[in-house]
């Protein structure tokens, strides 16, 4: 028995050498770590080990997160911090009305916001005349939308029985994450029958205050509304706003899981909708590192094949065939401006 | 591909540090014991729900498969979030029965990877006759039909205390929907109806006995003679295979149509900065989700993953006990986080049953030094009011409050109605008590049940605390005829100072139905736990 694992610790420490050896041999490059907030739905693309092994070996970097809201973040403390990475340009108009002009910032990824659902209810709302579809993708009415929001009708009034209390949709609290504050954007343009600014948006706060009050609490990660809207069911989360890259990462990720339950989960488009565009703010030099890393062809190829952001090269995803979800819009037309930075700020302020 | 390379390095690195780490282990312990499971991988320590104390087995297989050492602690959901409001967290890893107080006390966004485990609703269990006599079998049932069953007596139940635990606070938070008539959603202004007041305080009191936790709820329903708890679908299932093999009546589980709660129960590691602890909590992630460890999880009760209860394990949720798998769960939306913390507040300070607690106080000689020093410290952390808000322990405007200071005989008794200055002024007599002589806790206990003989205790949450480092002479068997001539169902706990020696305290507890707590360790723990059987 002794002579046994003598041997073993012998053999174990000429592989540690050999490791050892190995590793020093390679370290060419200095590995920097870096570290920032980070929205919840992009995890998923820097946990991705392919993406982190070109980060680590064409640029050097190790990209440490701590989980954030977009709006959240911005007024969050920057301790030790290299870079803030939130899911709109409203973030970065509030992070330089507060600190300036960032080191650097650009734009890495995009994506829709989109309405996800069930497939009883998108068949109601279309009964009711709020959704439609057209060649298989589905398209929401955002005036119409709006409108039963609004008034509190019920579900039981569009003939879903089997569901309490009114239509609404579950949001994220937009004073702290994104898409919740980008639906309540749409929301606001939606009232105000086109870009809300400051001269208009006054008129429609109160009415943005009785939407959104009838949601109670509010998640503040887009990922965990997500993942709640596919596992507690149709009764507690009937409908909900999202991004469109959540389905279809879900679906890659996942497939087997999708097969299953792709007969019931329902994406559709608001018309308008509005673009959430990620922006990366670079707080350092260290942090301005991840901006070219993340532009990196390779890396933006990954961020659509399995992550489902629309990037630069992909704006039109020609070949969304791969992640077997039906009822992708190809291109989407009707896009609505975000109201700009001072509005978005007055809304927040009405909201929380 | 060097990438790939660079990672089987690693690996093989972690593998020969895991098994060096091991070797240096067994070592130490003299190795030749080869029974003991030596935890190489280390060590993950996770504050959870006591709800899942039931997946003990699953993760004892995947201790024994990865060499990992899981330390669970078990707290109410609430008190989760509050820790994850301190500057230190002591924790690997939460595991709170829903994300809403993960969320809420997760401030600096510490919390990193939270992935629910499994989902089950907060319902209603009630013995099936009475269920059947209530009228609740195979109907659509809303939480009003609850209400209107509770108000008029017909109906008694059990539910942990809203201010500690997510299921306690479920129901509390669905009761003011009822009461208010079902509104959008609750806000601040209908909490200030006077109307509301009432009819809630009418309603709390009708709660049996409470608890601090779920788990602990469900054993204390077992351990009693109940007709009802508030409780996750899952320890219902637990609950009633438990009453089926002792022969006795099952609950029968209702699904109020406008809703309770469902609990997502989000397991998230606490971002300390240790990769070698994430690496481990990410392991455990992936098998707790696996599709065999779902499978398992499922026979326990829970529901998990995307697609509903597989076809495999349809009998665990047994229609003729209620359960409804396949069901619409339509849950109340909670209010918004102010408004929330504003209902739990009143819930603590206003509407929950006033408790009347009597503290008996060991100044006996055993206790002298440190074991004093510790009891009157606890003390202040109770009694001083501005201490005790900072754990939601505040006292409440009805509460009756009883110090019985004690050595061999009881040495006087001091009582303070109401939460003004004269509970506070208690505090004084706690610390200018002498200490000396010996000890008889059973002759304070006894005297602390004669006088709730004065007090209409249906009004009351009663409860006896022994403050004492356990080592009495005196009488059991005086002091159980004494309980027993009460006829109420008054449980004595214990928080244990000093020297501590637990064989009497836990006879004691055992025979009213209650628990003892270690105060040396964890008093806000001890203090919070009693306070929540309250």
């Amino acid at each position: 028995m002794k002579t046994k694992v003598t041997g073993l610790v012998i053999l174990l420490a000429v592989i540690a050498v050999a490791v050892v050896y190995a590793s020093v041999g390679r370290s060419a490059v200095e590995i920097t770590e870096i570290n920032g907030y980070v929205g919840g739905e992009k995890i998923g693309l820097l946990e991705d080990e392919d993406v982190q092994e070109i980060l680590h070996d064409r640029y050097g970097l190790v990209l440490d997160y701590a989980k954030a809201g977009s709006i959240d973040m911005i007024t969050a403390d920057f301790e030790g911090r290299n870079f803030l990475f939130p899911s709109n340009q409203t973030a970065l108009e509030l992070y330089r009305q507060i600190n300036g002009d960032p080191l650097k910032s650009e734009i890495v990824l995009n994506t829709p916001i989109v309405l996800y659902t069930h497939s009883a209810v998108a068949e109601a709302l279309t009964g009711a005349g709020m959704a439609s579809v057209k060649d298989g993708v589905y398209y929401v009415d955002m005036v119409k939308l709006t409108e039963a929001l609004e008034k509190g009708t019920k579900w039981s009034d569009i003939g879903m029985n089997q569901l309490y209390g009114s239509i609404t949709v579950g949001t994220t609290d937009p004073t702290k994450s994104n898409s919740g504050n980008m639906f309540a954007g749409l929301i606001a343009d939606t009232l105000c029958g086109g870009v809300a600014d400051e001269s208009n948006i006054d008129e429609v706060i109160p009415r943005i205050q009785v939407i959104f009050q009838r949601l109670g609490y509010m998640e503040s990660s887009s990922s965990d509304l997500f993942d709640q809207f596919l596992k507690t069911g149709m009764g507690a989360k009937p409908l909900i706003a999202g991004y469109e890259n959540q389905l279809l990462e879900f679906a890659a990720e996942n497939p087997d899981t999708w097969d299953e339950i792709k007969g019931d989960i329902v994406m559709m488009y608001p018309t308008p909708t509005v673009w959430s565009s990620h922006v990366y703010i670079a707080l350092d030099d260290a942090g301005a590192l991840g901006i070219d890393a993340l532009l990196d062809e390779e890396v933006q190829e990954l961020a659509w094949e399995k992550h489902g952001f629309r990037t630069r090269v992909y704006d039109t995803p020609t070949d969304a065939d791969h992640f077997g979800v039906s009822g992708i819009a190809e291109e989407l037309t009707q896009i609505a401006p975000m109201p700009d930075a001072e509005t978005m700020d007055r809304i927040i302020k009405a909201l929380s | 591909m060097k990438g790939k390379r660079f990672t089987a390095v690693i690996l093989l690195v972690f593998i020969i540090c895991t098994l060096a780490a091991g070797c240096g282990r067994s070592g130490e312990s003299g190795g030749e014991n080869d029974d003991n499971i030596s935890y190489a991988g280390g060590t993950l320590k996770i504050i959870s729900g006591s709800e899942n104390k039931e997946l003990e087995p699953i993760l004892e297989e995947f201790e024994r498969r990865e060499g990992i050492e899981i330390e669970m602690t078990y707290k109410g959901s609430l008190d989760i979030m509050r820790q994850l409001g301190e500057e230190d967290i002591p924790y690997d890893a939460v595991w709170p029965a829903s994300s809403l107080w993960l969320t809420t006390g997760d401030t600096d966004h510490r919390v990193k990877h939270a992935e629910s485990i499994s989902v089950s609703p907060v319902v209603f269990g009630i013995k099936q006759s009475l269920a059947e006599e209530l009228g609740f079998v195979d109907e659509e049932v809303s939480v009003s039909d609850l209400l209107e069953a509770i108000q008029s007596g017909s109906l008694k139940f059990c539910m942990t205390s809203a201010t500690q635990s997510n299921s306690g606070a479920s129901a509390y938070i669905g009761f003011l929907y009822a009461l208010l008539g079902n509104p959008e959603v609750i806000t601040s202004d209908d909490l200030q109806d006077p109307a509301l007041r009432t009819e809630i305080q009418n309603l709390l009191a009708g709660v049996d006995r409470s608890s601090g936790s779920s788990d602990w709820l469900k054993d204390m329903f077992l351990q009693g003679d109940y007709d009802a708890m508030v409780n996750y679908e899952c320890l219902m299932i637990q609950a009633n295979r438990q009453l089926e093999e002792q022969g006795e009546e099952t609950l029968y589980v209702v699904y109020p149509y406008d809703g309770l709660s469902i609990a997502d129960s989000p397991l998230g590691y606490v971002d300390n900065g240790d990769d070698d602890k994430e690496g481990m909590f990410l392991r455990l992630q992936e098998y707790l989700l696996s599709e065999e460890v779902q499978n398992q999880i499922q026979k326990t009760g829970r529901r998990t993953g995307y697609t509903g209860v597989s076809e495999e394990n349809r009998d665990v949720f047994r229609a003729d006990w209620g359960l409804q798998s396949d069901r619409v769960l339509s849950p109340i939306k909670m209010p918004a986080t102010d408004v929330l913390f504003e209902c739990l507040d009143l819930y603590q300070t206003d509407f929950k049953k006033p408790s009347l607690t009597v503290y008996c106080l060991d100044y006996s000689g055993s206790m002298e030094g440190e074991g004093n020093r510790q009891l009157v410290q606890a003390m202040e952390q109770i009694l001083i009011q501005e201490n005790a808000r900072k754990n939601f322990l505040q006292a409440s405007e009805n509460e009756i409050n009883i110090l019985i200071p004690f050595n061999g005989y009881v040495i006087d008794t001091y009582t303070a109605e109401g939460n003004g200055s004269n509970l506070e002024a208690l505090y004084d007599n706690v610390k200018n008590q002498m200490v000396g002589g010996d000890t008889n806790m059973y002759a304070a206990a006894s005297a602390g049940i004669e006088i709730m003989k004065n007090y209409d205790l249906s009004k009351y949450t009663p409860a006896v605390i022994l403050l004492t480092d356990g080592q009495s002479g005196g009488s059991p068997s005086d002091f159980k005829a004494v309980y027993e001539s009460l006829g109420v169902d008054v449980p004595i706990f214990s928080i244990m100072f000093g020297q501590a020696d637990e064989t009497q305290l836990q006879q004691l507890a055992d025979y009213t139905n209650a628990r003892v707590f270690d105060g040396r360790e964890d008093l806000t723990e001890a203090f919070r736990s009693v306070k929540g059987y309250n």
